[in-house]
């Protein structure tokens, strides 16, 4: 980098840190960084902005996330002012959309496959002996691939009540039923020492960990084990899996 | 025959938003080829688990890289990014959650130094094998 590109940086930084050094207290520097920063959160509100949200609705909620972050920003620190806010920036836009809820961001169509795919799943998998393909499925559903790959994908994103309630009648009933003895707990043991945070699983997490990747069941065979959809043991699945890499802590 | 012509790639930036991308293409294909539902969410969660392990070590990437392979009775799923100067594969691989988990998932698994950086090759079976449990 040219020196000449330095010194515009670093003019800028002392810009930002002499600001920063004014707060809080000082609304007139609070209101200047607003303003040096907006075209920031903007583009970050941009970013989501497919997702059927109006536009000034995701620059609101970034412009929240903007405030937060420099109400919050620790100036003593040694990192950028903007990596800071663009972090907190997204974490305000990824809350909004899941405070929001599937049922927003889902459209009815593929929230009504999504159900249907979960309600022939167990069925075509009795009839078949086996696991059914994508194109079997789609057309017991009366649906075409696509929508069934676009239902597999959505459930992953987001949650929702209707696809968490178990398939039968006594959804947590299994785990009671093998008595007091939980085997996930011991095997998982093995997982301590390279993932740390399994201790912190709940228990139909840890089980369903340690019936995918101990016992070595399929998510079919799962689902029928703990009682939920096999949907559900999808997203429980991926889910853990991500905490367990220590993603969910980015976004709390 | 799986040929050149066979191999679908995409490349996406190396960040953890655009791995859904790579998943729903991985889903789609593997659909495609017919693989039970099982499997292609073993795929999907596998290529999420590969993206997430070479993300963790994609400072100074430009992109990220899924190809995929069809062949007879199996789907081959390469992802990579062009980080290069990185210690791959990791040392004390059996220490790794991410290792265990992908070999839990798919038939093979194998890590692969590429001259652009580093590499995870997947191989999933379109066949579901014949249970007897």
């Amino acid at each position: 980098m040219s020196a000449a590109g330095r010194s515009i940086g670093s003019t800028d930084r002392e810009v930002e840190v002499a600001l920063f050094k004014r707060l809080p207290g000082d609304t007139a520097a609070r209101d200047e960084l607003v303003e040096m920063f907006l075209p920031l959160a903007e583009y970050l509100a941009r970013r989501f902005d497919r997702r059927g949200e109006p536009l000034e609705d995701l620059v609101q909620v970034a412009s929240v996330g903007l405030l937060n972050a420099i109400d919050r920003f620790d100036v003593e620190r040694d990192v950028q002012f903007s990596t800071y806010a663009a972090v907190t920036i997204i974490g305000e836009l990824k809350r909004h959309f899941r405070d929001k809820g599937w049922a927003i961001r889902v459209p009815r169509r593929l929230q009504e496959v999504g159900l249907r795919v979960n309600t022939v799943l167990p069925v075509l998998s009795q009839e078949l002996g086996r696991s059914p393909t994508v194109e079997e499925i789609a057309a017991r559903c009366e649906a075409s691939p696509e929508e069934i790959l676009d239902a597999m994908e959505a459930v992953q994103a987001y949650s929702t009540t209707s696809l968490d309630s178990p398939v039968g009648e006594e959804g947590a009933a299994p785990i009671d039923v093998l008595g007091g003895d939980d085997p996930s707990l011991e095997i998982l043991e093995g997982w301590a020492s390279i993932a740390p945070a399994v201790k912190e699983l709940p228990e139909r997490e840890r089980r369903v960990l340690y019936l995918r990747f101990f016992r070595g069941l399929t998510q079919s065979e799962i689902a029928g084990e703990v009682g939920v959809s096999q949907m559900h043991v999808s997203r429980i699945l991926s889910q853990t899996l991500a905490f367990l890499r220590g993603e969910v802590l980015e976004e709390s | 025959m799986a040929g050149p012509s066979d191999l679908i790639t995409v490349s996406v930036p190396p960040d953890s938003e655009s791995v859904q991308v790579l998943r729903a293409v991985t889903a789609s294909v593997a659909a495609r080829m017919n693989m039970p539902y099982d499997g292609i969410e073993d795929l999907r969660l596998a290529v999420d688990e590969a993206c997430a392990w070479l993300l963790a070590l994609a400072e100074g990437a430009t992109s990220m890289t899924l190809r995929l392979r069809p062949m007879d009775d199996r789907l081959e799923a390469v992802v990579s990014t062009d980080a290069a100067g990185r210690a791959w594969p990791p040392p004390d691989l059996e220490e790794s959650l991410s290792w265990r988990v992908l070999s839990a998932l798919v038939d093979t698994v194998s890590l692969d130094a590429e001259a652009s950086g580093p590499s995870i090759r997947l191989i999933k079976r379109t066949l579901e094998p014949s249970r007897t449990v």
